[in-house]
């Protein structure tokens, strides 16, 4: 299925915002399905979203076990003593949390099934000044670039014989937030490298830019575009009511 | 038994079906210089990764001190072998380029006092010492990958694995690298240098392996070399 850009970008925001509103663990694997459904249509590689979730694993483990511990309710599965370690009401919790997060990943891939130059011509088209949709669209790629710096720093810091596994919490956190900053203003430093190159090619040369191509909306656009938001909608009234 | 040992191993990167590396039978002591060159994408790199747990052999086994190394953290691997990266960007994460050679030893329980007097060392020596507060990635390239050289040797590791570490440096700070190196060879310290730079693998290496297409299609040891200058 062909859709434009923009209509895709109206579904991923939907889905997202559903993600957010729903908590139950049911709800958020209809929405995956669906999300997956949609990814499947344009014909996107599944695997990719594993990949990318991968150095998230072990913060949606921590992200669980938090959850799981410290909202109990309903019957208890596991007690040590009184207490109560396991609830069903803790572990449907925890997994609409974890769930949560794949359901955002994977509707943020939807963006990933168009090209960037598509993104930025869909949003110029709809008056968003050229630098600003650049900027949406440069937030968009930077993401994957961090994650990879991240990985990359954490690679580095361990070859350099520390242990991250083994160092105390106390210590961990004084490490990280010494390293926060340069990894950060590494990473900028890298997406200005690349602002300078489209610079230098004449990006922002010429007050008014010109397109070969314009994108056009088809019946199936406007038909997304429509439906999409008002199920939204009607679903959010309905789940908050 | 081998300081490092590559028991028939091969690789292929995750969802390629071209191996990148096959069969590669090597070992590695605690001594000397060995150069690895040949063509560019013919798996240097790949085969350094390998050799350090960043990326694991599909096929074979590769063994440090005689334990495979699967069974090694990264931290233990890095304690043992220093590796230069051949892209610094990817190993510089500090705030100056004094930490950036004070990390490994702060880290590894060296006292304030004896830190300060390694980084002033090294820092001298890799001529860094006006860009001690200077954040690593303002620097060149060929400043960078000086430091990365620097805050390696600072953690003082009984093995070094050097990836390209010529490239950007001019013959002066070449020259000063040899010397470091061949120093650091004769103090019974081994080295695996990638380097497309034949004139100073002529230099500086004792034994030449040369990898084709994935395969090793030469190992030779050149007698007279780097031990012998001191
Ligand atoms: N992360 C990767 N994923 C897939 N293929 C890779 C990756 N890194 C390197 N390669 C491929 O592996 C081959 C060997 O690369 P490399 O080890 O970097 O060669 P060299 O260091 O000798 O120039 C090249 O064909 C390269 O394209
Ligand atoms: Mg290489």
């Amino acid at each position: 299925m062909k859709l434009d850009p923009r209509a895709k970008m109206v579904m991923a925001l939907c889905l997202s915002g559903l993600a957010l509103v729903y908590n139950s663990p049911l709800h958020l694997l209809l929405l995956l399905a669906v999300t997956v459904a949609l990814l499947l249509s344009f014909r996107f590689e599944l695997s990719a979203i594993g990949s990318y979730l991968k150095p998230f694993l072990s913060l949606m483990l921590f992200l669980f076990l938090i959850q799981c511990l410290f909202s109990p309710s309903g019957r208890v599965l596991l007690a040590v003593g009184t207490l109560p370690l396991v609830t069903t009401g803790g572990l449907l919790t925890g997994a609409g949390v974890v769930l949560r997060i794949v359901v955002v990943t994977a509707a943020a891939m939807l963006l990933a099934t168009f090209s960037s130059r598509d993104f930025i011509l869909g949003l110029v088209q709809w008056k968003v000044p050229y630098e600003l949709a650049f900027m949406v669209f440069i937030a968009l790629r930077f993401l994957p670039v961090f994650r990879d710096e991240l990985v990359n720093v954490v690679t580095a810091v361990q070859l350099r014989g520390v242990d991250l596994k083994k160092v105390p919490w106390g210590q961990k956190i004084a490490m990280y937030s010494r390293l926060l900053f340069p990894v950060i203003y590494g990473a900028m430093l890298k997406a200005q490298r690349l602002a300078v190159s489209m610079e230098s090619r004449g990006f922002r040369v010429y007050p008014r830019r010109t397109y070969l191509r314009r994108l056009n909306f088809r019946f199936v656009d406007y038909m997304v575009m429509l439906v999409f938001p008002v199920i939204t909608i009607m679903l959010i009234v309905l789940q908050v009511s | 038994m081998a300081f490092l040992e590559i028991d028939q191993v091969s690789f292929t990167y995750p969802k390629h079906d071209k191996p990148v590396l096959t069969e590669i039978d090597l070992q590695f002591d605690r001594a000397g210089i060995t150069a690895v060159v040949g063509p560019n994408g013919c798996g240097k790199t790949t085969l350094t990764k390998l050799m350090i747990g960043v990326l694991q052999a599909t096929e074979g086994e590769i063994r440090l001190t005689g334990r495979p190394i699967a069974d090694f953290s990264l931290a233990e691997i890095g304690r043992r072998v220093g590796y230069v990266f051949q892209n610094p960007d990817l190993q510089l994460f500090c705030g100056t380029v004094a930490e950036e050679v004070g990390f490994g030893p702060a880290n590894l329980g060296y006292e304030p006092a004896a830190v300060a007097e390694r980084v002033g060392f090294y820092l001298d020596y890799f001529e860094l010492t006006a860009y001690r507060n200077t954040f690593p990635m303002h620097l060149s390239h060929g400043e960078k990958q000086r430091l990365a050289i620097a805050a390696v040797l600072a953690n003082e590791p009984d093995f070094l694995i050097l990836d390209e570490p010529t490239t950007g440096l001019d013959a002066y700070r070449k020259r000063l690298l040899e010397d470091y190196l061949k120093k650091i060879a004769r103090s019974g310290r081994g080295m695996i240098l990638v380097s497309h730079d034949t004139a100073f693998v002529d230099r500086v290496a004792e034994r030449v392996i040369v990898l084709e297409n994935g395969r090793v299609i030469e190992d030779s040891r050149r007698k007279g070399k780097a031990a012998d200058e001191a």
